[in-house]
């Protein structure tokens, strides 16, 4: 009994943490380990209404261009010149134009006047003239 | 140019509403062609306030019945709610403001505000 009770007060003593395992640690670097990530789940939304599509057709053409060098590119070349807004991309002209006049475009190139303003050439596909394009938006 | 009446707009369905903002906005691309065919273009200060209006209807009446929708619920987005100034929106509630300490309680008890008159 008395052996008994030397037992129960050495496991006492030693308490329920004896065996400490170390971890093996197979490289000299230390990198931080890997947590628990959670996705969002907002209890709200931050706005409460998402806006629509701000560079839409109407926003991105302004205004086909009728100079004379822009009737020589709609004769010779086949292309369409517009003004068209700065922030706009030649792929968003590309679906403006097609959006707005039906008409696909072959190849978009653009550059931005001193004025401030960006000009773009719109060459349109073979199968479309550009002079019948031309005349049914109406700035001839 | 016919100029579009909000009263009206007010009573159409948003899906009719998005068709009138874009037959709106198509008739403002064309009034800015014709001015670049040497045409009229009187008109495009009208088209522009048309198109504004139809959006103006649009926002309004969706964010209202957004407020209706938000009205019981505990959180609400942050545009829909009270906006006033940074420092006011983190001031004391009126309740806040009126809650005393017990000691504060027991002296206004004890020592109230007195009325009195002066005899004649």
């Amino acid at each position: 009994s008395q052996n008994k009770a030397l037992a129960a007060k050495k496991a006492a003593l030693k308490g329920v943490h004896g065996k400490a395992v170390r971890k093996i640690r197979t490289s000299t670097h230390f990198h931080i380990p890997k947590t628990l990530v959670l996705n969002r789940a907002p209890k709200y939304a931050r706005k409460s209404i998402a806006h629509a599509p701000r560079m839409d057709q109407y926003r991105v053409i302004r205004q086909p261009l009728n100079t004379e060098t822009a009737m020589k590119k709609i004769e010779e070349h086949n292309t369409l010149t517009f003004l068209v807004d700065v922030k706009s991309n030649k792929n968003q002209i590309k679906d403006a134009v097609k959006r707005l006049y039906d008409v696909e475009a072959a190849q978009v190139n653009t550059l931005i006047r001193p004025d401030g303003y960006k000009k773009a050439f719109v060459r349109l596909t073979a199968d479309v003239d550009a002079l019948d394009v031309a005349n049914k938006i109406g700035f001839i | 140019m016919v100029a579009v009446k909000a009263h009206e707009l007010r009573n159409k369905n948003k899906a009719e509403l998005v068709k009138i903002l874009d037959e709106q906005k198509q008739a403002l691309a064309n009034i800015r062609v014709q001015k670049v065919a040497g045409g009229k273009t009187q008109e495009i200060g009208e088209a522009r306030k048309n198109v504004a209006r139809v959006l103006t209807v649009i926002n309004q009446t969706q964010r209202e019945q957004l407020r209706l929708f938000y009205q019981k619920k505990a959180f609400t987005p942050l545009d829909l709610r009270v906006k006033k100034t940074r420092a006011m929106r983190r001031a004391l509630t009126p309740f806040e403001k009126s809650k005393k300490t017990v000691r504060e309680l027991k002296k206004l008890a004890h020592f109230p505000l007195r009325k009195y008159a002066v005899k004649a």
